[in-house]
């Protein structure tokens, strides 16, 4: 039997998988396994604790407003939110669907960015919802815990929420895209931003560290007062610890023998 | 129709497929037949692109399989039961397939029903399924969209007698349809139950291939396995 020639295959007609369905099957992923689910459930009852903590640590009312409950919040799932990208990166690999779903798509890195995507959409949503406690706790304050209860809202701390978040999330997927083991990519994830860090009691690292730590870089986000310099230092770290894992990964995974 | 043409597949020094060509046609049940670390496996890999050919190439229905914009429409595959989420439900991973294929609501329910799974096993989770029942589940998936041809990686195993025979009668049925089937074991009876065709595989090369009538002429299948596998066994001693 030769090849065809000159005809093109019947198969060869049809629609290709649209990116959104891909993002939606990611979605539906993070929430339909015991492992997945529980991690939700984790980032929420933590967020939601670290949301009412104000309300116990101020004695005089002071400093019970919208804007602190969400920065209590957002510590919550800043440090949790990226093992979901981490999971959605590395179970394929460690729970075999790899199989499954590179032949029903063999286009690997479509589904893989389809797995950004739908980390970076649960990110947004963990922010709206930080926000949403926030306003519930700030009503409570203000009724039982004689709190100031502002509803001040700064657009430029808005932003750098979802910055930060986008960055960590980034992080995530593309160490467990690269490491395509759980606890590596977690560890890594964990310990890495930390060594660096470290680095900067060493004298001679002092200059090169604000170029690469991306803990440091990323924090005048949140503030909204990010100048020229910091801009570059968070570029730096951005390229190293979010750009360069996801690239590499993407090609690891796009060219492994999936078994 | 699956053509395989001189597939290649080296890993380091080792070559564990080398130079494997046959072809697998439709109204026809292909059974790939051989030890264990034969090449079956990597073979059916590079089939459907999960593995990347070092020579030769594959086309399935005359196309590439990475090049075929929703292969899972055409193609089933089960290429290993086992390879499924342990906390997801079985159902639900028949959902997650379905979806990724754009078929409608009732494929999963159709799909269930056909390979005997009740709504109480499909919504367990597939870590506490038996070898048998993920071999059902993997065999629903393959089946979902209706395609036109089917690759199955060893799927009698782990199933009891009656499993088997089911497993038969839908590959069967699947080729009397028109569809392409490929099955792999390496159980001689297995192969020999249910194949038109039939590939010897053994240290990665095709020993003998041809209808199961040409390979039995001379006495049972078994023989002509021996007759082919028997003498590779001697060439690799005396080396």
């Amino acid at each position: 039997m030769s090849a065809v020639t000159g005809t093109r295959p019947a198969v060869l007609e049809g629609e290709r998988i649209p990116f959104l369905r891909h993002v939606r099957i990611e979605l539906r992923k993070t929430v339909d396994t015991r492992a997945s689910a529980w991690l939700l459930i984790a980032i929420a009852a933590i967020t939601v604790g670290a949301t009412v903590l104000p309300l116990f640590l101020s004695s005089d009312g002071s400093g019970l407003d919208w804007a602190s409950f969400v920065l209590f919040a957002s510590s919550g799932w800043s440090f949790l939110l990226p093992f979901i990208g981490v999971l959605s990166a590395t179970s394929e690999w460690t729970q075999r669907t790899a199989l499954s779903t590179f032949t029903l798509e063999p286009r690997r890195t479509v589904v893989n960015l389809a797995k950004l995507v739908a980390s970076l959409i649960l990110g947004i949503a963990m922010v709206a919802a930080t926000y949403a406690a926030g306003a519930v706790v700030n009503v409570i304050g203000i009724a039982f815990f004689d709190g100031s209860g502002s509803w001040a809202l700064d657009g430029g701390v808005v932003l750098g929420y979802l910055g930060t978040m986008a960055i960590y999330v980034m992080l995530g997927v593309g160490l467990g895209l690269l490491l395509l083991n759980t606890p590596l990519a977690i560890v890594a994830f964990v310990v890495l931003p930390m060594l660096v860090s470290v680095l900067t009691l060493i004298p001679a690292m002092e200059d090169i560290v604000p170029w690469i730590d991306l803990n440091g870089a990323s924090l005048p986000l949140v503030d909204g007062s990010l100048t020229g310099t910091e801009w570059a230092h968070l570029a730096t770290a951005f390229l190293l610890w979010c750009a360069l894992p996801m690239c590499l990964g993407l090609y690891r995974t796009s060219r492994r023998e999936v078994a | 129709m699956i053509e395989a043409n001189n597939l290649t597949k080296r890993y380091g020094g080792h070559t564990a497929v080398d130079r494997v060509s046959f072809t697998a046609k439709p109204y026809r049940v292909t059974g790939f037949l051989g030890p264990n670390g034969a090449g079956k496996s990597t073979t059916m890999r590079m089939l459907v692109g999960l593995a990347r050919p070092d020579e030769g190439e594959a086309r399935i229905l005359g196309a590439n399989f990475a090049g075929i914009p929703n292969p899972g429409r055409h193609v089933g595959v089960l290429l290993d039961a086992s390879a499924t989420h342990k906390g997801r439900t079985g159902r639900e991973t028949l959902s997650l397939a379905a979806i990724t294929m754009g078929l409608g609501a009732g494929s999963v329910d159709r799909a269930l029903d056909r390979v005997g799974l009740s709504k109480k096993e499909a919504a367990r989770r597939t870590g506490g399924y038996s070898l048998g029942m993920r071999q059902r589940l993997g065999i629903a998936q393959a089946l979902l969209a209706d395609p036109a041809v089917l690759i199955l990686d060893e799927p009698a195993n782990g199933l009891d007698p009656s499993g088997i025979r089911w497993m038969r009668g839908i590959v069967r049925d699947f080729a009397r349809d028109g569809g392409t089937v490929l099955l792999s074991s390496h159980l001689l009876g297995e192969v020999e139950a249910v194949a038109d065709d039939i590939v010897i595989m053994g240290s990665g090369r095709v020993l003998a291939q041809g209808t199961r009538e040409s390979l039995t002429q001379n006495g049972s299948l078994e023989d002509a396995y021996f007759a082919a596998t028997g003498d590779d066994a001697r060439e690799e001693g005396a080396a």
